[in-house]
C-alpha cells in the first residue's frame, strides 16, 4: 500500500428507516432522496471528502440494490481511488457460517479485516441518517489533542426536545461524565449525533470483547460505548455547531427539505468551499412556462413547470401541468402532476402520477381536528386517479382510484 | 453494430471565425449553449449514442477551456483503456506549419488516423446542433457502398449566412457542390458531417499534402466526379450556427418545447460535465415566464423568454427579457436587460439598463462589470 491513511470512515448504511414507511419500502434510508438532487448519504460522503478522508467503507444490509447502484465506484464524490476510495461492505459468508449484521458494533466487527488492510490510527463511525455539514478533520484534531480513546460528536438541542436523544453530561475538560439514553427528565441538552472517532487499537479490543459477550446487543450506543466508559477509557464530547437533522420520520424529512427554503436556517448547500456532491441525472435545464408561477421554491434540472409552485422542493424531471398547484410539498424525480391537480403538505415519491383534478394532502388550517393533520405521502410509481383524494397523514402505497 | 467500426473526429475549432465574440478565448466546441452545455457536447453525445467508442478531438487554438470541459471523457463514458476519447493538439512541424484549416489539422493527426483499426471515419464540426442519428447515416454509407457520404438538411437556411449547397444526379449521387451566401429558397445545404472510408481519407490527405491544398471542402469537391459520393438527409431539428445572431436566435428557439424535445430526446441524452450545483432557487418576489433555467440559479427578479445558465443570480427588482445569461453572471437590483447575451461571470450593477434588439443582440464579454 502506498500512503497509510491516518483515519478511515465506516458509514453505517444498513438501516431500514421503518418510520419513513413506504418511502423505504424499496430502498435503504440513506438512499432516500433529499433537497432536489441529493440522497441522505451524500452528506456523510461529501463531508468525508471535504474533510480529507478518502477511504470509506459503506456497510449495507437492508435493500442495498439502489444504494449500491447509486454509490457505484464513488466517482461523483471523488472516491474512485487507486488507494482507498469507497467500498461497499455487505454481510458475507464465512467459514463458520453466514451472519447478518446483528447490530452497529457487530457490523464493524465483521469488517475488522477491511480496516486492518489500511491499519489506520483512527476510525470514524458515521451513520447515513442525518443531514449536516461537518468538518470531521477538526473533530479528529480534537480527539488527538485530548489523547482520547473515543470522541463523540454532540450538539446542544432545545431542552424541550432533549428527552428524545441520547444525552451526555460532560466535565469541564470536555470529558464525558455520564450518558443518559432518552431520559424523561433530562439533565443535559448535549445530544449525541451518532458520529464517533475511535482510536483503532482500542476499538478493536472492545469489538472483540463485545462479540464474545453473549448478552450484548452488539450496538455502539448500548453496549460498546458504555463498556468503554465503565472501564474508565478516555471519552470526550466534541461540540458541533450548525444544522443537523435526523430525517427519520415523514415529518422530519418534510421539514428538513423545507428548511432549505428558509433563509433563517443555517444550511447552505450553495457553498463552493463545502460542496455536497451527488450522482446527477442527465437532464437539460428546467423549463418554466408562460402561465407558471414559481415562488419560494427549489426546482431541479429536467423539470417542466406550467402550474403554480409555492414553498416546494422539486427533484429532477418533474412535470407540473397547467393549472396544477404544488404547495408546501416535496416532489421526487420523474413524477407527473396533471392539469388542475392540487398537491399540498405532501411528499410525492419517484415516478408517481397525480391525475387531473386529484387532491393530495390538506392545509392544516382546513382541518376540523388538527390532530388528524399530517403530511400525506404518495409512494413510488403510484398513480392517484382522476379526482381522487389522498388524505393528510395517509400513505398511498398502491394506486388510488378515481373516476375513469 | 456498424458504428463499432467507426472512428469519430470532431473539429473543435472549425469556423471559430464565425463567432469571433465568443471564440477569442475559447474554441467553437467550448461555446456555452442551452443553459448547461458546450457545443461539443452535441456531436460528442451523438457519437456516443450511436455507439462510436473512439473519438479524436482536433484542436487548434485556445483549447484550455475545451480540455477543462471534456477532461478525460468520463462524462461521455469515453474514459477507457481501449479506445475512448483523445484530444489531438496541433501538431506543428516545419512541414505542416502552423495548422490553419481542417485539412492541415487532419494532416497533423495522420498518425492518429492510421493507428486506428476502424474502417470508417465520421467527421463533424461543433457548430452543428441537433440530435443526429449518426448510426443511421453510417448504415446508409455502408449499404450504398459509398466512398463518401455527406450530410445535408433541406430547408431555407435562414440561420446561415453561407453554406455549401449540393446537387444530386439521377442515381442519388452528389454531382456538384457549391458555396453560396444569402439563401432565399429551400435547398439542400451541407451540415458539414461526413462519413468516409479511412483508407480513402488517408490517401486524400497524402495527396493534398503533396499538392498543398488548404481546404477540406474544396478538396472533396474536386474529387466528387470520380468518387461514389452520396448525400444523407438529416431530418428533424438541425441548426448550423454561423454568427452571433444565429447563436442568439437558435438559443431562443429552445424555448419552443418541440425543438427542445427533439434536441434532448430522452432516449438519446446529451451528456456534459457535471458541476454539482444546487437546484435553482426562486425567491418570494421571483416572476419567471417561458424560460430555461439551469441549476444553481438564484432568482428574485423577473425573467421572461430567457436562458439562464448555471449559477446565475437575478436580484430583486431586476428585469430580464429575451436574453441569454451565461454561467455565474450576476444581475443586480432593479437592473434591466433586454435582448442581451451576457458571457460567463458578467456583473450588471444595480440599476443599470442594457437593451439590444432581437435582430441586433448586445453581447457582453466574459467577466465584464457594467
Amino acid at each position: 500500500m502506498a500512503v497509510k491513511p491516518e483515519c478511515i470512515a465506516m458509514l453505517l448504511a444498513g438501516g431500514q428507516g421503518s418510520r419513513l414507511g413506504i418511502l423505504t419500502k424499496q430502498i435503504a434510508k440513506p438512499a432516500v432522496p433529499y433537497g432536489g438532487k441529493y440522497r441522505i448519504i451524500d452528506f456523510p460522503l461529501s463531508n468525508c471528502v471535504n474533510s480529507g478522508i478518502y477511504t470509506v467503507g459503506v456497510l449495507t444490509q437492508y435493500q442495498p440494490l439502489e444504494l449500491n447502484d447509486y454509490i457505484g465506484n464513488g466517482q461523483p464524490w471523488d472516491l474512485d481511488r487507486a488507494n482507498g476510495g469507497v467500498h461497499i461492505l455487505s454481510p458475507y459468508q464465512q467459514i463458520k457460517g453466514t451472519e447478518w449484521y446483528k447490530g452497529t458494533a457487530n457490523a464493524i466487527y465483521q469488517n475488522i479485516n477491511f480496516i486492518e488492510r489500511y491499519d489506520p490510527e483512527y476510525v470514524l463511525i458515521l451513520s447515513g441518517d442525518h443531514i449536516y455539514k461537518m468538518d470531521y478533520a477538526k473533530m479528529i484534531e480534537y480527539h488527538k489533542k485530548k489523547e482520547a480513546d473515543c470522541t463523540i460528536a454532540m450538539l446542544e438541542v432545545p431542552w424541550d426536545e432533549a428527552s428524545r436523544f441520547g444525552l451526555m453530561i460532560t466535565n469541564e475538560d470536555g470529558s464525558i461524565a455520564e450518558f443518559e439514553e432518552k431520559p424523561k427528565n433530562p439533565r443535559s441538552n448535549k445530544a449525541s449525533m451518532g458520529v464517533y472517532v475511535f482510536s483503532w487499537k482500542k476499538l478493536r479490543k472492545y469489538l472483540i470483547e463485545d462479540e464474545a459477550n453473549e448478552n450484548s446487543g452488539n450496538d455502539f450506543g448500548h453496549d460498546v460505548i458504555p463498556a468503554m466508559h465503565e472501564n474508565g477509557e478516555r471519552m470526550f464530547a466534541y461540540q458541533f455547531d450548525g444544522y443537523w437533522k435526523d430525517v427519520g420520520t415523514i415529518n422530519s424529512l418534510w421539514d428538513a427539505n423545507l428548511d432549505l427554503l428558509n433563509p433563517k436556517v443555517d444550511l447552505n448547500l450553495d457553498d463552493d468551499s463545502w460542496k455536497i456532491y451527488s450522482r446527477s441525472p442527465v437532464a437539460p435545464p428546467h423549463f418554466i412556462g408562460d402561465n407558471a408561477k414559481v415562488i419560494n421554491s427549489m426546482i431541479t434540472e429536467g423539470c417542466e413547470i406550467k402550474g403554480d409552485i409555492d414553498f416546494s422542493v422539486l427533484f429532477a424531471n418533474v412535470t407540473v401541468e397547467e393549472g396544477a398547484e404544488v404547495r408546501y410539498s416535496i416532489v421526487m424525480p420523474g413524477t407527473v402532476i396533471k392539469k388542475g391537480a392540487v398537491v399540498q403538505y405532501s411528499i410525492v415519491a419517484e415516478n408517481a402520477v397525480i391525475e387531473e383534478g386529484a387532491v393530495v394532502g390538506e392545509r392544516p388550517e382546513n382541518m376540523e381536528v388538527i390532530d388528524d393533520w399530517g403530511v400525506a405521502v404518495v409512494g413510488s410509481g403510484v398513480k392517484v386517479g382522476k379526482g381522487a383524494r389522498v388524505a393528510p397523514k395517509e400513505m398511498a402505497d398502491s394506486n388510488v382510484g378515481g373516476e375513469e | 453494430m456498424s458504428s463499432n467500426n467507426v472512428l469519430g473526429i470532431i473539429f473543435s475549432n472549425a469556423y471559430d471565425e464565425l463567432l469571433p465574440e465568443m471564440t477569442t478565448f475559447r474554441t467553437m466546441g467550448s461555446v456555452p449553449f442551452a443553459g448547461r452545455y458546450r457545443l461539443i457536447d452535441f456531436p460528442l453525445s451523438n457519437m456516443v449514442n450511436a455507439g462510436i467508442s473512439q473519438v479524436g478531438i482536433i484542436t487548434k487554438a485556445n483549447y484550455r477551456s475545451l480540455m477543462d470541459h471534456v477532461g478525460n471523457g468520463k462524462a461521455w463514458d469515453l474514459s477507457r483503456k481501449r479506445e475512448g476519447m483523445t484530444i489531438l493538439p496541433p501538431f506543428n512541424t516545419t512541414e505542416t506549419g502552423m495548422s490553419v484549416g481542417k485539412l492541415d489539422a487532419l494532416c497533423g493527426s495522420i498518425d492518429y488516423l492510421s493507428s486506428s483499426d476502424k474502417e470508417y471515419v465520421l467527421l463533424t464540426d461543433c457548430n452543428v446542433l441537433g440530435n443526429i442519428d449518426y448510426e443511421d447515416m453510417i448504415n446508409a454509407h455502408i449499404e450504398k457502398n459509398a466512398d463518401i457520404t455527406l450530410a445535408y438538411t433541406r430547408g431555407i437556411p435562414k440561420q446561415i449566412n453561407y453554406a455549401t449547397e449540393y446537387e444530386f444526379g439521377a442515381d442519388g449521387k452528389i454531382v456538384s457542390s457549391k458555396f453560396i451566401g444569402n439563401f432565399m429558397f429551400e435547398t439542400n445545404y451541407s451540415t458539414n458531417v461526413m462519413v468516409i472510408r479511412r483508407s480513402l481519407l488517408e490517401r486524400l490527405l497524402q495527396e493534398a499534402h503533396s499538392s498543398r491544398f488548404e481546404n477540406l471542402e474544396s478538396l472533396i469537391a474536386m474529387h466528387l466526379v470520380h468518387l461514389k459520393a452520396y448525400g444523407y438527409e438529416q431530418k428533424g431539428y438541425i441548426r448550423v450556427l454561423s454568427s452571433l445572431q444565429d447563436y442568439y436566435n437558435v438559443s431562443l428557439e429552445l424555448l419552443d418545447r418541440d425543438n427542445m424535445k427533439q434536441i434532448f430526446a430522452p432516449d438519446k441524452p446529451v451528456y456534459t460535465k457535471t458541476r454539482d450545483e444546487v437546484p435553482a432557487f426562486y425567491g418570494i418576489s421571483s416572476n419567471v415566464k417561458n424560460s430555461l433555467i439551469a441549476d444553481g440559479c438564484r432568482i428574485e427578479g423577473e425573467v421572461e423568454n430567457c436562458i439562464l445558465f448555471r449559477g446565475v443570480t437575478v436580484a430583486k427588482g431586476a428585469k430580464i427579457k429575451d436574453s441569454i445569461i451565461m454561467q455565474g453572471s450576476f444581475v443586480g437590483e432593479n437592473a434591466s436587460l433586454e435582448c442581451v447575451i451576457l458571457d460567463k461571470s458578467v456583473a450588471i450593477k444595480p440599476g443599470k439598463n442594457l437593451c439590444g434588439a432581437s435582430n441586433f443582440p448586445v453581447y457582453v464579454g466574459k467577466e465584464i462589470v457594467i
